[in-house]
């Protein structure tokens, strides 16, 4: 389903985008440009912070359905 | 980029260790994906934060209807649409394109071409300002055909449409995606 990537990189050589460290990155498909951007979208980490705290104030029940997740 | 992917990691992985050690896998191996998804759905950094947040704890403690018939990615990605397009609906505080703009699909005549860009710290705003402008079915299935561990079966099961449904309107959301992205330039 996936096409593979094949992003180029070519450095820019006009004045101002030289001065800004700027790379031209050509991509073949929006879909590869959004996985482009996931990757470069951090988690904030506030979030796991945040749900560890809801956990210790209302824990969920332990159960076993827990390892069909991980499995 | 792979380093930057490293790096996030690094740091995802340090605050994952902050969770109960029989939820941290499951948030190190979906939160990037999850976060994304509300991210450039909802077109909010702290929405996204705060629906990443209550798409785990509600995954979390509604566990035990997770029956194991789809992905584990799958299951939280329709929670997070869910729990997403709930929040639009009561939000109403969008601007967003109108979906029949004529103009936008007009421009999405001609054939599809490579998207070159300049990598820069605006590329992010300028996804954002391009996926804003496309009605939200094409923009949610753009985001989640993004994703290479779904395939567009799962997709069409997520959003309630055949594959091949999927791959139709893909065709035409991708077209409104590149003219809208060059419009932000």
């Amino acid at each position: 389903m996936k096409q593979k990537l094949t992003t180029g990189q070519q450095q820019e050589q006009s004045a101002e985008t030289r001065s800004e460290k700027t790379t031209a990155k050509e991509f073949a498909s929006v879909e590869e440009l959004l996985r482009h951007d996931a990757a470069q979208t951090a988690v904030p980490p506030e979030i796991a912070q945040r749900l560890r705290q809801s956990l210790e104030e209302s824990p969920p029940p332990r159960r076993s359905w827990w390892r069909k997740l991980f499995s | 980029m792979k380093e930057a992917c490293a790096t996030a990691e690094k740091a995802a992985g340090a605050e994952d260790r902050l969770l109960p050690a029989e939820f941290s896998g499951l948030y190190t191996s979906h939160s990037r994906a999850i976060y994304y998804l509300a991210l450039r759905f909802l077109g909010d950094p702290q929405k996204a934060e705060d629906a990443t947040h209550d798409v785990f704890l509600k995954a979390i403690r509604k566990a035990e209807q997770f029956r194991g018939e789809a992905s584990a990615r799958t299951w939280l990605y329709r929670i997070a649409i869910n729990h997403c397009r709930n929040l639009q609906r009561v939000w109403h505080d969008r601007h967003v394109f109108a979906a029949s703009d004529s103009e936008v699909w007009e421009q999405t005549a001609g054939g599809e071409s490579p998207l070159r860009i300049l990598e820069t710290k605006e590329l992010g705003d300028r996804i954002q300002k391009a996926l804003d402008g496309l009605p939200e079915e094409h923009r949610l299935l753009l985001l989640l055909v993004s994703d290479e561990e779904l395939s567009y079966e799962e997709v069409g099961a997520l959003t309630g449409q055949s594959a091949e449904a999927v791959r139709g309107k893909l065709h035409r959301g991708r077209k409104a995606f590149a003219a809208l992205f060059a419009k932000t330039e």
